[in-house]
């Protein structure tokens, strides 16, 4: 393999960075935008041509953010329900995908497909037989809905998937060692699959902390309280009386909401980024 | 262990009494303004002192979603006793039979003088003489005008000729012409900038009645009617011809001071709390065939499923009595001539003149809501895909025209 | 198993080579199954299949959610939507052409990025989260920035365009473009999150298989084609079914976007059924839809599915 000898490595590697962010510009530059706007007013925000950076930085947005409403308190209940959703999915999907991928029992592929089903009919019309469900059992205007559908409904079962496909790809050698010594199926799940898996729970983990903290269907339909408000719900409530929305406030009270999910994001890139520790697996 | 033995009737008995006089009373909304619910709030804490033991809970829905969520709620046994309710789902929830009538209860309360409100603006949610609802919102269209941009262009502005009986539908087509000849704004935006899309009947309609023609009655459409057609030709040579307003799929923000004149309602004032420009306000202009005023409303109504249907009853008509709209009047615009008529109306808004509040009082006091029908969603749905072959420079607008009446004769009726 | 360094491992389920014992912990197995799967299992038979079954219901209904009203009306919804609404054909048009101008463009974007960005090189983690701002920027900021870019004569894409000498046409409103505007933008909306899991599948790759092939001489592309992909192929197909099933649920993008318009140029299925539950209340006839796209779905899913199994 040669490389020419006449470029040097300096301009290779300034190319090479030049490629990178004139490609993510069209990626960024609307999260710029919203992040910019937050600090604007209204006028300034659709000033013709646009601005990037604000002219003045008007903190004050973010003060009457939660003037307006009960921000802090619906911030606080999208945290803590997008968390419990999150612990509760990684658990369930993964003993589930493990179950699908490594273990033979009865029926475990029709069972599997059975449950993919799960993700083809849209939530705009499953929605309404289970709020009749939920009214039934007198869960409407609590969290509880919020946090069972996410972990069994679709999104649970794209995580059960997501760690059925991993276990798949990983190499069996581990396991086979650890039944010999005498192992048993929990045993060899918890102490050696589990964290051989951990790129696999990043990346369901940033999922479904991301579709529980996105979702407005279902807080939209189950919650009525102010109180019990998640994020989506909030945002779409800085509107004033005509249903017109508050830019400076509703961008703002966003750019807020983004902060836990890019902490999420970096944290879980750690489990995602990491190098394959058993690097002793090849035959 | 005598004592148990009282302990648990003397525990009933104050469950049953509390149980007996605490009611509440749950009232749907579509705003979680801080100013807004403690308004409601105070209406709440009044009433409950002349009837202990009541409250009212206001539960607030994103406008968006609002009639979607009531209607789930209905529908799943869970409904509210009151609740706003926007003019487009008027007629829908009437037919459905959803709301209750309160008609009779409301005229003969003595105090409250049900005759007070303009009957224009009652239109809407009376069937004979069944009431359907209350509005407390009354929101006339009104001209905004960049006075800048006009004296940049020479021209009397719209307020003047208004003054006059000079302020028609050629003459604002003749301003925005001369506007974006002289500058590179635009002349004229469609109705909050969605006049190719959600906003196509506020653009369109207005116009089709200055001159003489409607969007559907009886029954019948009446959009390729030659008055229609005329009047649709006229906003398509705007934007074809003259080049004066915004074309679809461009932005040109009046609020921004990219437009010289656009139509909206009164709360879009606040957006010029920090306008660069000079600013006026002017009512719509009138056609050959009639002075155009046009209302967008909303009303408290009283759902039939709910509980509590006399009790909230009540609370509708303390709620929109005299002293409460005119305590309302600083928010919502009147339907209620008393208020509509007095000094603390007319300087509710202090960006807006008493002469300028003038303009929206008659314009409640006189307008018609725009056209309304039960099946209006499907009429909508099935209108607007044929209203978007307009938008090319050499549309037929009289063809179009008879196609979007092809398309919208069955839901009408 | 026994590897030779260069040779790609087959990623199949691996039978547990028999041993002693092997008999009762199959026996075993079969509990164990059942066990771990019982939690998602319970959850799903509780609340999804009960709701799939009422829709079922449903679509032989006519059932206004306003009004209360049910009627049984057989197989007529089903009828009109395949015989008597010209709506529908073209909105299930519209749907092919959103999720077969999607799919392919996002999975081998993603992928693209994933090998882009699966090195380690200061400010990897940087652009990682670049490429993934989209997914946390709320859908209605996306819309708002991308609906003034794509503007006919002012937006940025049209001015950059004019720079280069072409005339773009006006994205939004013009029935041909408006589809691949929604799409494109949709596409770099979402990206991010495939390649996050294609990043995470990456990891598994041991380094090593990708020297070695290199030291016999193998080329990056080679190396790529023969060892790379073909271990991919498990996230491939979770990538695939997820981003076909997801383009077929895309509602609010497109709302915010057009509105399903130009003249229903961009309206699709979901979208459609939205509006016949949400705005006409229209519940049996929105089941109706709902069961022919769930259908649809399966059929998708399943060719995805055997496609992949034939290969390995």
């Amino acid at each position: 393999m040669t490389t020419p000898a006449r470029v040097p490595r300096w301009f290779t590697k300034a190319a090479w960075y030049l490629a990178l962010i004139g490609l993510s510009i069209p990626f960024v530059f609307p999260f710029l935008w919203m992040v910019s706007s937050s600090f604007k007013n209204s006028t300034e925000m659709f000033a013709f041509p646009p601005t990037l950076i604000p002219e003045t930085l008007r903190w004050r947005n973010f003060v009457q953010v939660f003037e307006y409403q009960p921000f802090a308190q619906q911030y606080f209940n999208s945290v803590y329900i997008a968390a419990l959703v999150t612990i509760a999915t990684i658990l369930v999907s993964s003993m589930a995908g493990y179950a699908f991928a490594r273990i033979r029992f009865r029926f475990s592929t029709l069972i599997f497909f059975l449950m993919l089903t799960a993700l083809m009919m849209p939530i705009e019309v499953t929605i309404i037989p289970n709020f009749f469900f939920m009214r039934l059992l007198g869960l409407v205007n609590t969290h509880v809905p919020l946090i069972v559908l996410p972990v069994f409904g679709s999104s649970g079962v794209v995580a059960t998937f997501l760690m059925r496909q991993y276990f798949l790809s990983l190499p069996t050698e581990l396991e086979e060692a650890a039944m010999i010594d005498g192992m048993g199926r929990f045993g060899i799940f918890f102490k050696i699959a589990l964290p051989l898996a951990r790129p696999a729970l990043g990346s369901v983990g940033i999922l479904t902390f991301l579709y529980s903290w996105n979702s407005f269907l279902e807080p939209l339909v189950f919650v009525n309280d102010l109180n019990l408000f998640t994020l989506p719900l909030a945002l779409n409530t800085f509107t004033d009386s005509y249903g017109l929305p508050l830019w400076h406030l509703q961008l703002a009270a966003t750019t807020l909401s983004v902060i836990p999910i890019l902490v999420v994001y970096v944290l879980a890139q750690r489990q995602v980024v990491e190098s394959f520790a058993m690097s002793g697996m090849k035959g | 262990m005598k004592l148990a033995r009282f302990v648990l009737p003397a525990v009933l008995l104050v469950a049953l009494t509390s149980l007996a006089t605490a009611q509440q009373l749950r009232f749907t909304v579509w705003s979680g303004n801080e100013a807004h619910l403690s308004m409601l709030n105070g209406f709440a804490d009044g009433f409950a002192e002349t009837h202990p033991g009541v409250s009212v809970q206001f539960d607030v829905i994103p406008f968006g979603d609002y009639v979607q969520k009531v209607t789930l709620q209905l529908a799943g046994g869970n409904p509210p006793d009151l609740g706003w309710l926007a003019e487009a789902s008027a007629p829908t929830f009437i037919d459905a039979g959803v709301l209750a009538d309160v008609g009779d209860a409301l005229r003969n309360d003595s105090d409250y003088d049900f005759a007070d409100f303009s009957e224009p603006a009652l239109g809407l949610w009376e069937r004979g003489d069944a009431v359907y609802g209350v509005p407390f919102s009354t929101s006339p269209f009104i001209v905004y005008f960049n006075r800048d941009l006009f004296e940049q262009a020479g021209l009397t502005p719209p307020d003047v000729l208004a003054e006059q009986g000079a302020w028609t539908w050629e003459t604002l087509k003749e301003s925005a012409a001369a506007i974006a000849d002289a500058s590179d704004a635009f002349g004229f935006e469609s109705v909050d900038g969605e006049g190719y899309g959600a906003r196509v009947w506020h653009t369109l309609v207005p116009i089709v009645r200055g001159y003489g023609g409607e969007a559907w009655s009886d029954g019948a459409c009446r959009l390729d009617s030659p008055e229609a057609v005329e009047a649709v030709q006229l906003y398509h040579d705007m934007v074809y011809e003259d080049a004066s307003a915004v074309p679809p799929g461009e932005q040109g923000d009046f609020f921004t001071g990219r437009s010289g004149i656009t139509i909206t309602q009164l709360s879009r004032v606040s957006k010029l709390a920090e306008a660069d420009f000079d600013w006026g306000l002017a009512p719509m202009p009138s056609g050959p065939a009639e002075d155009v005023a046009v209302i967008g409303q909303a009303a408290v109504v009283v759902f039939e499923a709910g509980q509590q249907t006399e009790l909230a009853t009540e609370f509708l008509a303390y709620m929109t009595n005299k002293e409460n709209v005119a305590v309302m009047a600083e928010f919502f615009p009147p339907a209620r001539r008393s208020v509509l008529d007095s000094e603390a109306f007319l300087s509710s808004n202090p960006m807006v003149t008493p002469q300028q509040m003038e303009i929206v009082a008659s314009g409640i006091a006189g307008g018609r809501v725009l056209p309304n029908h039960p099946n209006f969603p499907q009429i909508d749905a099935a209108a607007r895909p044929v209203f978007d072959e307009l938008w090319n420079a050499d549309a037929d607008v009289a063809a179009v025209m008879t196609r979007v009446c092809d398309a919208i004769d069955a839901q009408l009726q | 198993m026994d590897q030779v360094p260069g040779t790609p491992a087959t990623p199949r389920p691996q039978k547990p080579p028999p041993r002693k014992g092997a008999r009762s912990l199959r026996a075993l197995d079969e509990i164990y199954g059942y066990l771990f799967v019982a939690p998602q299992l319970t959850g799903f038979l509780l609340f999804v299949i009960g709701p799939l079954v009422a829709v079922v219901i449903y679509s032989f209904q006519e059932r206004n959610l306003l009004t209360g009203a049910v009627t049984n009306v057989g197989l007529q919804n089903y009828n009109d939507a395949f015989f008597t609404n010209p709506t529908f054909w073209k909105v299930l048009g519209n749907t092919f052409v959103f999720t077969a101008g999607l799919v392919p463009v996002n999975i081998a974007l993603a992928l693209a990025l994933a090998l882009l960005l699966n090195r380690r090189f200061p400010g990897v983690t940087l652009f990682r989260t670049l490429f993934f701002a989209p997914v946390v920027t709320s859908a209605v900021a996306w819309a708002i920035v991308w609906r003034f870019m794509l503007q006919g004569e002012q937006g940025t894409v049209n001015q950059v365009l004019a720079l280069v000498g072409v005339d773009g046409p006006n994205w939004l409103r013009s029935p041909g473009w408006a589809m691949t505007a929604v799409i494109g933008t949709r596409v770099l909306k979402n990206v991010g999150l495939n390649m996050i899991i294609y990043l995470a599948a990456l990891q598994a790759i041991p380094r090593e298989y990708g020297e070695a092939a290199a030291i016999d001489g193998a080329g990056r592309w080679q190396i790529f084609r023969r060892i790379t992909l073909p271990l991919l192929a498990p996230t491939t197909l979770v990538v695939a079914v997820i981003t076909v099933v997801g383009s077929l649920k895309v509602f609010d993008h497109i709302l915010l976007m057009t509105g399903g318009g130009p003249a229903n140029a961009t309206m699709v299925l979901v979208y459609y059924i939205y509006q016949q539950a949400f705005e006409f209340f229209e519940i049996g006839y929105a089941a109706t839809l709902s069961v022919i796209l769930f259908v649809i779905t399966l059929v998708l899913t399943a060719i995805q599915w055997l496609v992949n199994a034939r290969r390995s």
